[in-house]
């Protein structure tokens, strides 16, 4: 874009992302909490970045800027993140994107509605976004027009996930175990879960129960000491290896993910439990590999087992119903943006309509008092039709510019691109006319 | 006054099947809270036909055979309405509203016009009798609905199907429960039926049992749902209560529509 298109200020992101970037990479430019609230103040300044804010998650790290001067703000941005990290720009300048005025704008929105994010829909990116406007509020680094992107930004999140399917499938393989428990199961309150084993899955099939409410948590592993220890973490009892068909009964659902050659679970063992807890539904996620559930128990009625391939399988089809929620959610983005952007547009040009017509009634009363001074015996008439005479000049000589600005705004607006190069910036008719001089 | 209210109804059992489906597919709750407020309005303006026509006759309007379906119709969705807002299983609602459009239809087919009520219907006992059975008929209505739902949502659960429409169908537990709670409701309502028509018939013919089809039939429904519901209470659950619950409504049909193709003095009408 040339420079002179540009309107008098601009929005800009410049950062990385998961994307394109590598972890280790991410992870040097990556601002901890207190590096933050020390280092945002050193970015923003009066003249090339009036108002920013960073967004630093372990997948991204962003600067959104409103700047007056575009080319500047992005070489400070660059050389501030090379400073503040005590990275060396050429090894990451290379994986920078920027984004500029709309661009930027979208991509915010994007960000904020985790249509960008790693795993599209996963929630825990607005809670992010939120957090990186509340740090740089708290630090006074936002003006009016980031502190109503942002806003803006969230507003669009919850317009994606109400009106859009986005978030509502599981999409991880735990998630999509606790996911099934709740269609089995009504409430997981008085429920009873086992895991067996110790492996790094159990444990988060378990952390996710937990987090939906189960009731009971009973671990079991061939050593006993590691089963105290993920008992501990989630709050759950230790139930002695040999004893496990002692409890299975007691047991809504049963999670494997243990090491273990041979099944760990037998027909024999599931019914007998069956049987007892008076054929109450049993839901078996078997996540070991091997596997550590007989799949012939799936024929049991009242059981259902589901190993790790069926999981996955379910979490792929919920990441297909995801994409074409995400187009969906793409119309909200694109839509949302257009009403930002006449806005910005509109708190940009205003102020300079404004100062324009302000600067020639000032000179034209200025004048006409001036030149009434020198004729004493005109009658009243006359000079009122003087005072007509220079309104009327001074409303022709204006209304070109005038209507240039509105004209521009308009396209702006519509996102005319192609016109809007065309024409020049509120900055340009600034300028010209000298608006910005008397003020100093 | 009857007939207008009557295609009203019919009306709106149509809209109400239309947004219970709607709700079902979509995912916006806006549609949810719809579709219960359009089956309570077919169910009050249903009422309000069956309350006409009574007034007009003189008596209880539950005789004729349009009238006994017109009233069982009203029933069953006043049921499925009420499980429903104490449940979350709006998928009955998406079941009772097509069921009370289908009879309500019916209704229209075997119209009559009011005659004089025979000599041995005229007793306090027909609106007990009636109102009794035909309120655990309703109900055996959702039991069934709850196994069929059953049925689809274990299917899928065990071939590992799960879609997005699945998933907003009720859970296993709450129609396995819902099941047995109807069941248990049914058959105490079936009982007071029975019991009710055994002393009304003490009074009305001198014997409270007779050897007749229609009453054979329904001891032995009566006796199927008992065996239900002991075997249910010992412990059986899930698919197998779901298919025996199907086939004992399936007998339960059978003894309430073929019967009325045998002669008998329960014969040439419903009830």
């Amino acid at each position: 874009m040339a420079s002179l298109v540009q309107p008098v200020s601009s929005l800009m992101v410049v950062g990385l992302n998961h994307h394109t970037t590598p972890v280790e990479l991410r992870e040097q430019l990556a601002f901890n909490d207190g590096a933050l609230d020390a280092s945002l103040p050193r970015l923003v300044d009066t003249e090339t970045i009036r108002e920013g804010a960073i967004l630093s998650t372990c997948n991204r790290v962003e600067v959104v800027a409103h700047t007056p001067n575009l080319d500047a703000a992005n070489e400070k941005i660059r050389v501030f993140l090379a400073e503040e990290q005590r990275v060396s720009l050429p090894r990451f300048a290379p994986y920078l994107y920027t984004y500029i005025n709309q661009e930027a704008v979208s991509h915010l929105f994007r960000v904020a509605s985790s249509l960008d994010s790693l795993v599209v829909g996963e929630p825990q990116i607005l809670g992010q976004v939120k957090d990186a406007y509340n740090a740089s509020s708290a630090l006074g680094t936002l003006g009016t027009v980031l502190h109503r992107c942002f806003h803006k930004s969230f507003s669009v999140a919850k317009r994606v996930r109400t009106e859009t399917g986005i978030a509502a499938k599981a999409v991880s393989v735990s998630a999509a175990a606790v996911d099934l428990a709740c269609t089995i199961f009504d409430h997981l309150e008085d429920k009873t879960a086992m895991v067996i084993g110790v492996g790094e899955m159990g444990e988060q099939a378990v952390r996710h129960l937990r987090g939906r409410g189960v009731g009971t948590i009973m671990v079991t592993n061939r050593t006993f000491r590691r089963a105290v220890e993920l008992a501990r973490t989630c709050n759950g009892t230790v139930v002695p290896f040999d004893q496990l068909d002692k409890h299975l009964h007691l047991t809504d659902v049963v999670i494997g993910s243990a090491g273990s050659p041979h099944y760990v679970l037998h027909s024999g063992m599931v019914e007998e439990a069956l049987e007892e807890r008076k054929r109450s539904p049993m839901f078996l996620i078997d996540l070991g590999v091997p596997r550590n559930f007989d799949p012939r128990l799936n024929n049991l009625d009242n059981v259902f087992l589901y190993d790790i391939d069926d999981l996955e399988q379910v979490v792929e089809d919920h990441k297909g119903e995801r994409q074409v929620e995400a187009v969906k959610a793409e119309a909200i983005v694109a839509e949302e943006v257009k009403k930002f952007w006449r806005w910005f547009i509109n708190q940009e040009v205003t102020p300079t309509i404004v100062a324009l017509r302000e600067q020639a009634e000032l000179i034209r009363a200025r004048e006409v008092e001036k030149a009434l001074a020198g004729l004493v015996d005109l009658s009243p008439q006359a000079k009122e039709s003087i005072d007509a005479l220079t309104r009327s000049l001074t409303n022709k000589l204006l209304h070109p510019p005038l209507a240039y600005l509105k004209q521009r705004h308009h396209n702006d607006a519509t996102r005319d691109a192609e016109y809007a190069q065309e024409t020049a910036s509120p900055h340009v008719i600034r300028q010209i006319f000298g608006l910005d001089i008397h003020e100093e | 006054m009857e007939v207008w209210l009557l295609t009203l109804t019919l009306l709106l059992y149509l809209l109400s099947t239309a947004s219970f489906i709607v709700g079902l597919l979509s995912a916006r709750p806006v549609v949810r809270t719809v579709a219960p407020s359009c089956l309570l309005a077919a169910c009050l303006c249903h009422a309000g036909a069956i309350a006409v026509r009574s007034l007009t006759v003189g008596y209880f309007a539950v005789t004729e055979v349009y009238e006994a379906l017109s009233f069982f119709a009203c029933l069953t969705a006043g049921i499925g309405l009420l499980v429903q807002w104490r449940l979350p299983v709006s998928i009955l609602g998406a079941i009772v509203s097509p069921i009370g459009f289908i009879l309500t239809l019916g209704v229209y087919v075997f119209y009559a016009q009011a005659r004089a009520l025979p000599p041995t219907l005229q007793s306090a006992w027909l609106p007990i009798h009636v109102t009794a059975a035909f309120l655990g008929y309703a109900v055996f209505v959702v039991a069934c609905s709850a196994s069929l739902v059953y049925l689809v949502q274990e299917k899928h659960l065990k071939q590992k199907k799960a879609s997005s429409f699945l998933r907003r169908l009720p859970s296993l537990e709450t129609l396995d429960h819902l099941n047995y709670r109807s069941l248990a409701w049914g058959f105490l309502l079936l009982t007071l039926g029975l019991l009710s028509g055994a002393v009304w018939a003490e009074y009305a013919w001198g014997h409270f049992w007779i050897w007749e089809p229609r009453l054979i039939l329904s001891v032995v429904t009566w006796i199927l749902y008992a065996l239900l519901l002991h075997y249910r209470s010992a412990g059986w659950r899930g698919r197998r209560a779901a298919t025996l619950t199907i086939v004992c409504f399936a007998v339960l049909v059978v003894s309430f529509v073929g019967v009325q193709f045998f002669p008998g003095r329960h014969g040439g009408q419903f009830g």
